[in-house]
């Protein structure tokens, strides 16, 4: 019985100093999470609609995009959260748009577990950088191999297709889906 | 392992983790981790780091609680210290360095389930004075960082053509794949054997050596 | 439909050995013969499935609610390990054949990784009660694929004139190597 006892008032000492030690690092680190993230956000949203000085995040259902305002106030355009599948996993990638919606006005990829060498390269500027410019209507298509020539057409990556051809319709599903909240 | 009786030098207890008890090349303990964020040195050497801070800490405080805890509790307790300590960890990396945190995703959270802590916690931690421990605990996290650092490097620079960011060549895209990670730790792990073999240049009859050609890939 | 995209993405797409690391432990260490191989599958398929119910359950009723994500680890690894003492209790209670056959497994899948990586991923992707079972069984199914395939290979391998410093675990990492790059023919089943 006294064994017992033991037992329990050890592990609950144990679990209640853990619980406490624990809530005092928490409070610590909360404040600087939460800058972190709002550090990243910012970066992504001034990237993909330069010139963006202050934003506003809206969310409608699983979409969330960003009103985003120059210096005067003036509405800028939008920088939309898109999601999607990719070739091995989740990919999470924003785009920014004009305010009369008439091309995009950058693209940043945000998450992605596509395979390192191939289609990892949809992180990089070579591929991202074509969506700065692009014609919003009709929807975004693909290319393989040749240089694209209609104003909504990106060239796919070599050997990566597949990933290429995800980001083109992650970003036109959630396009799509933010056209419809309007 | 280093019993209570047979007191070694605190020297050898530091320094058998290096080497001789190498958690990973020789114990083949904390697989998961070595294995997964091993992409990079920078990866390799963070990740090598968390987990030698909570291994280090837990076991002092383990080793400092060892006479309080009834025996039948004691895995319990182990793991809410390890789990306490990780959670700090964790909490400082999100906090300070959230590219490091971002880039080692959930393992950060699983070095609780690494097999080391738990293993230096219930064989060494448990019957060793806090000061041993410690020095015990500091010689496996620097054996265990500079495994996952030596795995790191060796991907990096066959898999991007990079160290630390520098150097530059074709890379060989599988190493940085999941299956680069077990070739490359099944590769060397075989090379440590080897050399292992020949340090110690024992007269019994090594049968059938393996050809040169077979550990230079 | 979404569910089957957890099944199959959890279960070969990322199988939670050969392309998250996680439960390397067990698949290096009982993965010699095919039956052996299988008990300790089924055994962690069991515990997963509940683990991912549970976990859930605490995650979703108890440490969101009250603000208290930061106990998130420290609570997940507890239940783990007293589900599988509870399991192990109970199979040796109920049926003393199955435990023969599993009981020693059981403790080791304490610190299998795959447990509480699971339990972790299914927090982290924020999945819903029914997602998080699927998903730990995704997981359970794919363990034990892996974990059968390396038994039926190592087997065969016994007979094989393996270089003397490559027997045991350098092989068999080799070996689970190939099989990643095997594996990777299914990724792109996803985005279909």
């Amino acid at each position: 019985m006294k064994k017992i006892a033991k037992m329990i008032i050890v592990l609950s000492v144990i679990g209640l100093v853990s619980g406490g030690v624990l809530a005092v690092v928490y409070q610590w680190a909360q404040p600087k999470i939460i800058a972190n993230q709002i550090k990243e956000t910012d970066a992504a949203v001034f990237k993909v609609l330069p010139g963006t000085k202050s934003y506003k995040k809206a969310v409608s259902g699983d979409l969330t995009y960003f009103n985003c305002f120059d210096k005067q106030g003036r509405k800028l355009g939008t920088a939309i959260l898109c999601k999607g599948n990719g070739y091995q996993g989740e990919i999470r990638l924003m785009v920014g748009v004009n305010n009369d919606f008439s091309k995009f006005t950058g693209m940043i990829v945000l998450e992605q577990l596509e395979t390192p060498g191939l289609g990892a390269k949809i992180a990089e500027q070579k591929f991202y950088g074509q969506f700065t410019g692009l014609a919003t209507k009709p929807p975004i298509e693909y290319v393989k191999a040749v240089k694209p020539e209609k104003p909504n057409e990106i060239q796919a990556i070599t050997g990566a297709t597949i990933s290429s051809r995800a980001v083109v319709e992650i970003i036109n599903k959630s396009v799509k889906q933010w056209l419809e909240t309007k | 392992m280093a019993g209570n009786k047979v007191k070694k030098s605190l020297f050898h207890e530091f320094i058998k983790g290096w080497w001789d008890e190498n958690p990973v090349f020789r114990q083949l303990l904390g697989m998961c981790p070595t294995l997964a964020v091993t992409t990079s040195a920078i990866n390799g050497l963070s990740m090598g780091l968390a987990t030698s801070f909570v291994l280090i800490c837990s076991s002092f405080i383990i080793s400092l609680i060892r006479k309080l805890i009834p025996n039948q509790v004691r895995i319990a307790s182990y793991i809410v210290v390890i789990a306490t300590f990780v959670t700090m960890a964790d909490l400082f990396l999100k906090g300070i360095f959230p590219d490091i945190s971002k880039a080692l995703g959930p393992f950060v959270p699983l070095i609780v389930v690494n097999c080391v802590i738990l293993g230096r916690a219930e064989l060494f931690a448990s019957k060793n004075n806090p000061g041993r421990a410690f020095v015990d605990a500091f010689g496996m996290g620097a054996g265990f960082t500079i495994a996952l650092l030596v795995l790191g490097a060796v991907r990096e620079i066959f898999g991007s053509g990079t160290i630390f960011g520098f150097l530059s060549f074709e890379p060989l895209v599988i190493m940085i794949l999941p299956a680069g990670a077990f070739i490359t730790l099944g590769l060397l792990i075989g090379l440590m054997n080897y050399l292992k073999d020949i340090t110690k240049a024992k007269e019994q009859p090594a049968p059938a050596c393996l050809p040169a050609g077979r550990q230079a890939r | 439909m979404d569910l089957l995209i957890i099944f199959i993405s959890a279960a070969v797409v990322n199988n939670f050995v050969l392309s998250y690391f996680l439960g390397i432990c067990p698949f290096l260490g009982v993965s010699n013969k095919l039956e052996k191989a299988f008990s300790m599958g089924a055994a962690t398929t069991f515990v997963m499935v509940l683990a991912a119910m549970v976990t859930w359950l605490i995650n979703n009723l108890i440490l969101i609610p009250f603000g208290l994500p930061f106990l998130q680890y420290v609570s997940f690894i507890i239940v783990i390990a007293s589900l599988v003492q509870f399991v192990e209790m109970f199979i040796r209670k109920t049926s003393p054949t199955l435990y023969r056959s599993l009981g020693i497994f059981l403790p080791l899948i304490t610190t299998n990784c795959a447990i509480l990586g699971l339990a972790l991923l299914s927090a982290l992707r924020e999945y819903n009660f029914i997602q998080s079972v699927i998903f730990g069984l995704a997981a359970g199914v794919g363990f034990t694929l892996a974990l059968c395939i390396m038994a039926g290979i190592r087997e065969e391998l016994d007979l094989a004139p393996v270089p003397e410093h490559f027997k045991g675990a350098p092989i068999t990492l080799i070996i689970a190597g190939l099989l990643a790059l095997a594996f990777m023919g299914f990724a792109g089943m996803l985005s279909g």
